[in-house]
């Protein structure tokens, strides 16, 4: 009876989607005068340069993702989700550099850290609610930021500078394998994207919107909504910080940053941005979040960030539910207005 | 059935409910009476556990129901359809059907018997519950009522807003799913409350403060116009 929002015509479009995002870097390529034989080359060259600011824009996309199942399906306002980010950068550094592991260890240990963090959530989770949770979490995330800066983990940490030196293996190293990690987190991505439609159509997953628009109505109908609350907590934890571990793989540095309130608020903005809750707009968001202040940087140098905040004051103004959200309504009010045209029609 | 002895029941720091009892007897449909902010949703509420009493005792089939969570007291067997017309708006009306279910095949089980009455449902199965009308919404969170199996069913002001017609629509429906569950009812409407409950309670400033036969209370002007300012 469940009607699911996936339909052929929407596969398809996502295959072709994808197709495109693999050729792209070849037509820039070719744009640029390149052989395509450079991009597999990892050839310096626009080509190489737009995949690496697109490989961060799929990074910023799972995270914004995560943030989305956690706030804009399930409806926990939590500002500590930078945290889930950072533990898998950091930890994929420490893995690499101090510990000397390989990719697959590194992503099982990675796997069991993002559960224990989710279950650090979860016992929050179950006593406080709102506002309480979300400054609960604030402070979990601000000792875990505290911690990578501190001087006495500085070996394994590097403290305020930051954890530098990763090493890592040539495979996936984002300097001479440009292409191949662009397609690896291009199908990460994707890949994370399906399994999270896939969860919220799912009976769980219908049920943490449930939770999201009224929890009491949840526990009257016999949920026990604290088990929904915490897999979505779990799923959006794994996936936070998996899209750490690309970054730690694809950046020189992992700056304490991304451990800070400053790195959840532009979870907070990228699915502001897309639409809170669709899920797509998270992705949308992170692009438009991500190559806006890029952009902005390069042409208008110091000027960008206060060009940003007119910018999101504007999107916040005009699209008050996000670019993908607003669509939608208006997508609805469209079919309103059809369906009145056809009401008169008949009538007359 | 139901047997609540003398609960109260704080929300913050107020005290909502000094002194509720009420019995509810199997098969029938009791009517939960007073005026605004008597205490009667605080009343299904702590049944419920959503506000759990402070002191007292709610006893559901001999078990006590007391400490319990919410949604252990609901897989007990006890339906509750909240105030304004209390949907899931994302979600669709298939969605809010199946959601309510609490062993897999409920709704299959149970989709006639909520389409034959409930018909404008089927019709609107796969409509988002935020482009439902008011009474459309009502009757679909009776209905979501209907898809387990419940014992007992709290409904709260089933008829609040709705048009003449849908009041009608659901008293029949009421009527009809009383025939398989037990129903405690909050009403604000005396008219309809009377038309169908066979027992009735009234809350007055927190407190039960006389039950009793339905037939009874209907010639009860002074009882009516004392604690319900109806005439």
């Amino acid at each position: 009876m469940t009607k699911s929002t996936f339909s052929l015509s929407n596969s398809l479009g996502l295959l072709a989607l994808l197709l495109i995002m693999i050729a792209l870097p070849f037509a820039i390529a070719l744009f640029d005068g390149q052989s395509p034989a450079a991009v597999l080359g990892s050839e310096t060259g626009s080509a190489k340069f737009i995949q690496g600011l697109l490989i961060e824009v799929f990074i910023l996309a799972i995270y914004a993702l995560s943030y989305d199942l956690v706030l804009g399906v399930t409806g926990l306002l939590s500002f500590g989700h930078a945290m889930f980010f950072a533990v898998g950068a950091y930890w994929t550094g420490i893995a690499f550099k101090s510990l000397g592991w390989g990719v697959g260890v590194t992503l099982l240990a990675l796997v069991a850290a993002a559960v224990v963090q989710a279950l650090l959530f979860g016992v929050v989770l179950a006593r406080v609610k709102g506002i309480t949770f979300a400054l609960v979490t604030l402070g979990l995330a601000s000792v875990f930021h505290i911690i990578i800066q501190a001087t006495e983990f500085s070996t394994y940490t590097g403290a305020d500078v930051g954890l530098q030196g990763v090493v890592v293996p040539e495979w996936i190293d984002t300097v001479d394998q440009r292409f191949r990690f662009y397609v690896i987190a291009l199908l990460a991505t994707f890949g994370f994207y399906l399994l999270y439609r896939r969860f919220v159509d799912s009976p769980t997953g219908r049920v943490c919107v449930a939770i999201r628009e009224n929890e009491e109505r949840a526990l009257a109908l016999g949920y026990n909504t604290f088990y929904f609350k915490l897999i979505a907590l779990l799923l959006a934890s794994i996936t936070a910080a998996f899209a750490g571990f690309l970054h730690t793989v694809h950046q020189p540095i992992v700056s304490p940053n991304v451990a800070s309130l400053g790195f959840t608020v532009a979870a907070l903005l990228m699915i502001l941005i897309g639409g809170v809750g669709t899920l797509s707009g998270a992705i949308l968001g992170a692009a438009v979040f991500r190559l806006l202040e890029y952009y902005l940087e390069r042409w208008f140098g110091p000027s960008a960030s206060f060009l940003l905040g007119l910018i999101y004051i504007g999107l916040v103004f005009f699209l008050p539910y996000g670019i993908i959200g607003t669509w939608h309504i208006s997508g609805f009010r469209l079919k309103g207005v059809t369906w009145l045209l056809e009401r008169g029609r008949s009538q007359n | 059935m139901l047997s609540v002895k003398n609960i109260h029941t704080f929300i913050g720091q107020f005290h909502i409910l000094e002194g509720v009892s009420l019995e509810v007897p199997r098969g029938t449909i009791t009517a939960l009476l007073g005026r605004n902010g008597a205490g009667k949703t605080t009343t299904l509420k702590s049944i419920l556990g959503l506000t759990p009493p402070t002191s007292g005792e709610i006893l559901f089939d001999g078990r006590s129901l007391n400490g319990r969570r919410s949604y252990d007291i609901a897989s007990l067997g006890i339906g509750y359809v909240p105030e304004h017309r209390a949907i899931f708006r994302d979600l669709s009306v298939a969605e809010n059907l199946k959601i309510a279910e609490r062993k897999r095949g409920d709704l299959a089980r149970k989709e006639t018997l909520i389409f034959d009455l409930f018909p404008d449902l089927k019709r609107l199965i796969h409509l988002s519950g935020t482009n439902l009308s008011g009474g459309q919404q009502q009757m679909l969170a009776v209905a979501r009522a209907l898809v387990p199996d419940n014992d007992l069913l709290l409904i709260d002001e089933p008829s609040e807003g709705l048009a003449p017609v849908i009041i009608e629509q659901m008293m029949i429906a009421i009527k009809a799913l009383s025939a398989e569950t037990t129903v405690l009812l909050v009403e604000q409407n005396f008219i309809v409350a009377t038309q169908l409950a066979e027992y009735y309670v009234i809350i007055d400033e927190g407190r039960s403060v006389q039950s009793g036969r339905m037939a009874d209370l209907v010639d009860d002007q002074e009882t009516i116009q004392k604690y319900l300012g109806a005439a």
